[in-house]
């Protein structure tokens, strides 16, 4: 492979946001024919470069050359017209539209008023169905088909645009295994036609798989550059991610089996099809829910808030049997907190001050008479937390948009802290946090697990997972499938964990995974 | 049992049978709604209202919404009869004037949307009040009478049967935009911006021109409009178009047409159209306050979103919010 | 940038929000009013004449309460286009239940603004409930409410008031200060205070916010949306009680066809003040001070003879010249990092 061209190459890049150098001089090289694997933890870089090698952002330093000669990309138009495909985890697709003019809504961009031949777009778009083995009517409309197959129409797309670099990001992210195992096989017939392919995922067992070369980024800069896969294993990914030895270190057993039950489901179902779920948590003990995107982990979440409605099943807190009619009563009632994997939506009010933002909860509680509320009383009760998580921040009255990806999670949890609740549900915790403020709030957890709260962790992040909970619980198209008790010992885990996800599988036949549910 | 359920998906099923239903009922409680006579009023109606409804819808394709569809359409009719009584134009020039006022006063709304990133209600509403201002700057709130013959007779002329002339200019206007809305790039244009701006654009899709020509034709299809209502009334009434917001919205959103923008229905507004002409006429033949009229068109504007927002929960409507 | 600095007591960064006033909404339409104050002094005869303050100051009470009733809406990102029909029908009730039912005055106002609070509860009922945006939703009721009315009252006026209301709108403190307009001040700064330091105000603007992260955060969002388009309700009925005041009678043709012609007045004052339309930011001082600018401009354009009907002209177009001039300045913040 050596003896052949780089079809792409990006060097020294470097990219500088306010405050912040999210690029420091990476380097990456992508030959024809190879499945080039990205990978990074959250905060490393990873989407920064994607975003500057498909023409989002420009680098602040740095060159890109395509076949050798140097080039810049003015926009993400521009990239795509010089053979840089990309397919992104939104969905970028009309879906009212069908499968063939979403293919070629490019070609109609030529004139405005040329009256379009259906017919012969369906026929044009037809031979690219076929190289993807999408066996669809190139005229059904894309909103009747499943994500995976407008995955793959996304794909198609990029192809028809004569792409010969193709990135994907997350593309398993929402797709069953046998779904990722036919894209797999796809993808190696892409590369065997030549095309270069950029895999971008967290699930290291799929980069095992597929992927022949890797770059892994780490705090803005290469840990390893356009190296062959050949002779790297899963630990050497995981060190280079990271940067020390992945492993038990972090994870400590912890005991609570003497512990009363905070919060106890027993056969529950939801209004968004959970069925029979049984799931127990005590205090002081960490409960992790683990899951593919899609298994409806934070649908649970919320339905124990009392955002969507428990239709059969008991739900306990302390032991008694309570009906939670709203989200409100979740927090002021019963002391139960959730913390959402969506910061920028649904955890923070991202145009309010950070006083405002850590105080929400507790404000009822500050509340004088006719509902007066002082700025010195919240400010009073909401310091301590931000000073004990370190909290890095111009004034109490910044506004929450303005600060870091870590700093705005620390607000998150500050709140909860300050509002003193006896539960506390966890959403993907490190999404979008660097390393170092992620290895500080495992720590976090777990002090406040020592304390005697009950937390229940939400990830799909397996590392984060087993160097977290005493007992993981998985999930699986609405069903708890099982329950593991962590050892810390990551191989037996993953292991235990991925087969009762894989029987699952197999049990229901081929399962089709609700759409997350938007809210 | 497929079938129907097919057909109750599309846009055009639910309307259409309001509509058949709305005319058997009324026409079995008076025998003189389908007389000839009725029927030319319905047509008259309609073929105004039509065009209304389709500046409105044509801006809720690409997702905005256009306060001043009536305020370009009065813009248009006063300087339609102005230029014909002040300056003496003959007609047709007069007609094109106002055309492209229509058209310049949709170029300077999409524009300024556009240029600007501010919310299409906000400017819209300050256009509205621009060119209400212009009109009744110029007109003193008082009427031209200055309509010529030719125009007069054109308002009052049957082409067979109940069939106005009238109606000519909206059978037009409906098959271009169906054929627009279909078969056209631009008209499909139009709706992946409304469906999709971000991934519009990384089709290839020039956003800003995009949505600048669906303002262009809405001011055009406004400016007809009052042409039309001109030759209609005989009268430069410079409170033309004052009443027609509500309407603009009324028929596409009982056509079905989803506000959030990618998706409307020429046929269905149209059948919407209808479906409002015949209520309005039958509080008439009834001789029930037509102030009713008013609580009537709410009311249907609320039933009509109520039941797309359940037709959008059905499973095959999934993925296209 | 260290932990030191979040001990700091609010606002103590004296430079910094020194900066930052001179560069608000505010002090940019003091200075407006000041410099426009002055022109119109110079050049129009009257404009500063006690009668002129007088009728000023009348007017620039009713919009600014119908811009504070908008601008109680535009807090939770939503709109309510039906802020005339409701303000006129409240006051229609107001003078039924004083000509029809023969109801002490004090109580018919009450009924009436309990009835514009009771319209705001279908309001902001149905947009809770059919998750549509409240633009349709207001839209359609505008056009119930204002043809229920108009239906009701077979489009005649109330005209036999108590002569209390005609005497409170033509009443006179000093020879030029309308009672009114003290009224208006007192529900500005009693919405000032309920946002700043109140649950129920800092909930309101919470949830106007982020709907979602307010919901998590234990805020009933759907009651405070219903609240909001109470609030606003109940602030058209007053508009309209104003109004009624100042015309001595209740007319349902007061505020236009469906009550349109309040729109524009309606949404002049909070969009000239800063509210964003997003919802989340509110400003009253700043909604009083655009609302007073607006209606010195039409007085003042009224009395330098520039036609009457082109005054709507110069109102459209200041809407416009506001909301860019917002746009840069908030660029321009964004980029000096200051907001």
């Amino acid at each position: 492979m050596s003896e052949q061209k780089a079809i792409f190459e990006a060097r020294g890049i470097e990219k500088a946001f306010p405050g912040v150098m999210a690029l420091k001089g990476v380097n990456m090289t992508l030959m024809p024919g190879s499945i080039h694997a990205l990978l990074g933890e959250n905060g490393a870089g990873k989407s920064t470069l994607i975003k500057v090698i498909t023409g989002v952002h420009l680098p602040s330093a740095g060159t890109l050359l395509l076949d050798g000669t140097e080039t810049q990309f003015s926009s993400p138009r521009d990239a795509i017209a010089k053979g840089i495909g990309v397919v992104h985890q939104e969905r970028n697709l009309f879906p009212r539209f069908s499968v063939a003019e979403n293919i070629h809504l490019e070609q109609l961009a030529a004139g405005y008023l040329k009256p379009i031949n259906y017919s012969a777009l369906n026929e044009g778009a037809r031979p690219w169905l076929e190289a993807l083995d999408l066996d669809i009517d190139p005229a059904t409309p894309v909103s009747e088909l499943s994500v995976a197959r407008m995955q793959l129409v996304e794909i198609a797309k990029a192809l028809s645009l004569q792409s010969r670099v193709l990135l994907l990001d997350e593309p398993t992210a929402s797709l069953t295994s046998s779904e990722t195992e036919r894209l797999f096989t796809i993808l190696r017939r892409l590369r065997d036609g030549g095309t270069s392919l950029v895999f971008v995922s967290h699930k290291l067992e799929e980069v095992q798989e597929i992927c022949d070369r890797v770059t892994v980024l780490r705090d803005g800069a290469n840990a390893c550059e356009s190296r062959s896969m050949d002779g790297i294993g899963r630990h050497d990914l995981v060190q280079m991610m990271i940067g020390r030895a992945e492993g038990a270190a972090a994870w400590r057993h912890r005991d609570t089996t003497g512990q009363p039950e905070v919060l106890g489901l027993s056969d529950v179902s939801t209004s968004l099809g959970h069925k029979g779920v049984n799931l127990s948590v005590r205090k002081g003990e960490i409960v992790g829910l683990y899951g593919l995107v899609g298994a409806g982990r934070t649908e649970l979440a919320k339905a124990i808030m009392g955002k969507f409605k428990v239709t059969a099943g008991k739900v306990q807190v302390n032991g008694k049997a309570v009906t939670i009619p709203n989200v409100a009563s979740a927090i002021h009632d019963h002391g139960l907190g959730y913390i959402s994997e969506d910061r920028k939506s649904e955890g923070l009010i991202l145009q309010h001050s950070v006083l405002a933002n850590a105080g929400v909860p507790i404000w009822r509680k500050l509340a004088g008479r006719f509902g007066a509320l002082r700025d010195k009383r919240i400010h009073d009760a909401v310091l301590p937390y931000l000073q004990k998580l370190e909290v890095k921040t111009p004034s109490l009255n910044q506004t929450v948009a303005n600060l870091s990806g870590g700093n705005q999670q620390k607000i998150s949890v500050a709140k909860w802290l300050a509002a003193g609740v006896q539960f506390l549900i966890v959403d993907e915790p490190s999404v979008g946090i660097d390393i170092k403020t992620k290895a500080y709030l495992h720590e976090l957890l777990r002090e406040l697990a020592d304390a005697g709260t009950a937390i229940l962790v939400i990830s799909s992040d397996m590392p984060e997972m087993i160097a977290l909970a005493d007992r993981i619980v998985v999930m699986d198209d609405y069903h708890i499938t099982g329950e593991v008790t962590n050892s810390g010992v990551y191989d037996d885990i993953s292991h235990a964990i991925m087969g009762l996800i894989h029987d699952a599988e197999e049990d229901s036949g081929a399962v089709v995974p609700l759409k997350e549910i938007s809210v | 049992m497929i079938q129907i359920s097919r057909l109750s998906r599309t846009d055009w099923f639910g309307p259409l049978l309001a509509t058949l239903i709305a005319i058997t009922v009324i026409q079995g409680f008076n025998d003189n709604f389908l007389s000839p006579f009725n029927i030319q009023i319905l047509l008259l109606a309609i073929a105004v209202n039509a065009l209304v409804a389709f500046s409105q819808m044509i801006i809720i394709a690409i997702g905005q919404m256009n306060l001043s569809v009536g305020a370009i359409g009065g813009l248009a009719a006063i300087s339609f009869v102005g230029a014909m009584e002040v300056w003496g134009l003959p007609a047709p020039l007069a007609v094109i004037l106002a055309l492209v006022i229509g058209v310049g006063c949709g170029v300077l709304n999409g524009a300024l949307i556009r240029i600007t990133g501010i919310s299409a209600f906000v400017i819209t509403l300050a256009t509205l009040s621009i060119f209400k201002g212009i009109n009744l700057g110029i007109t003193e709130a008082q009427p031209f009478y200055g309509v010529p013959d030719s125009v007069k007779s054109f308002g009052a002329a049957l082409l067979v049967g109940p069939i106005p002339w009238l109606a000519v200019p909206t059978v037009l206007v409906t098959v271009a935009m169906w054929f627009m809305l279909r078969r056209m790039p631009v008209g499909r244009f139009i709706l992946a911006v409304g469906s999709n701006e971000h991934a519009a654009g990384l089709s290839g899709i020039s956003v800003g021109a995009t949505v600048i020509i669906a303002h262009a034709v809405s001011g055009l299809l406004a400016a007809i409009a009052g042409v039309l209502v001109v030759a209609r009334l005989q009268i430069g009434q410079p409170s033309i178009g004052d009443d027609w917001l509500i309407l603009s919205f009324a028929a596409p959103v009982i056509g079905g047409a989803i506000l959030a923008g990618g998706h409307v229905s020429v046929t269905a507004t149209l059948l919407g159209v209808v479906i409002v002409a015949i209520i309005t006429q039958a509080l008439v033949l009834f001789s029930i306050d037509p102030f009713l009229v008013q609580v009537v068109l709410g009311a249907m504007i609320l039933a009509a979103v109520g039941l797309n927002k359940l037709r959008a929960r059905q499973p095959v409507g999934k993925g296209s919010a | 940038m260290t932990i030191q600095d979040i001990n700091s007591p609010p606002g103590a960064t004296g430079g910094l929000s020194r900066t930052r006033f001179f560069l608000s909404n505010e002090f940019g339409l003091i200075l407006l009013i000041i410099v426009f104050a002055v022109i119109f002094g110079l050049s129009a005869r009257g404009f500063l004449s006690p009668f002129n303050l007088f009728t000023l100051g009348r007017n620039s009470a009713i919009n600014i309460m119908i811009g504070l009733s908008m601008m109680t809406v535009i807090v939770t990102g939503g709109l309510n286009l039906a802020v005339g029909a409701m303000g006129v029908s409240a006051a229609m009730v107001c003078g039924w239940l004083i000509e029809g039912l023969g109801v002490p005055w004090p109580l018919a106002i009450l009924g009436g603004l309990a009835f514009g609070a009771a319209l705001g509860f279908i309001n902001g009922w149905m947009v809770v409930r059919t998750g549509l945006h409240s633009f349709i939703i207001t839209l359609a009721t505008m056009s119930i409410f204002f043809g229920a009315m108009i239906f009701l009252t077979r489009a005649e006026a109330f005209r036999d008031l108590p002569a209390a209301f005609s005497a409170f709108g033509k009443m006179k403190f000093a020879n030029y200060l309308s009672p009114l307009l003290l009224v208006t001040l007192a529900v500005a700064v009693a919405l000032a205070w309920l946002y700043r330091a109140t649950l129920t105000g800092r909930e309101m603007l919470a949830a106007g916010a982020s709907p979602a992260a307010a919901e998590l955060s234990g805020i009933r969002v759907d009651r405070m949306v219903i609240l909001c388009h109470m609030l606003s309700g109940g602030l058209a009925g007053l508009a309209a009680l104003m109004l009624v005041a100042r015309n001595g009678a209740a007319i349902p043709s007061m505020a236009g066809q469906l009550g349109q012609d309040w729109l524009l007045p309606a949404f002049l004052g909070p969009v000239l003040g800063g509210t964003l339309l997003q919802g989340g930011k509110v400003s009253v001082l700043g909604t009083v001070l655009g609302a007073f600018l607006v209606t010195m401009l039409s007085s003042g354009l009224l009395m330098l003879q520039v036609g009457a009907f082109w005054v709507q002209t110069f109102l459209g177009l200041m809407l416009l010249v506001a909301v860019l001039l917002d746009k840069a300045r908030r660029s321009y913040l964004a980029r000096r990092n200051l907001a």
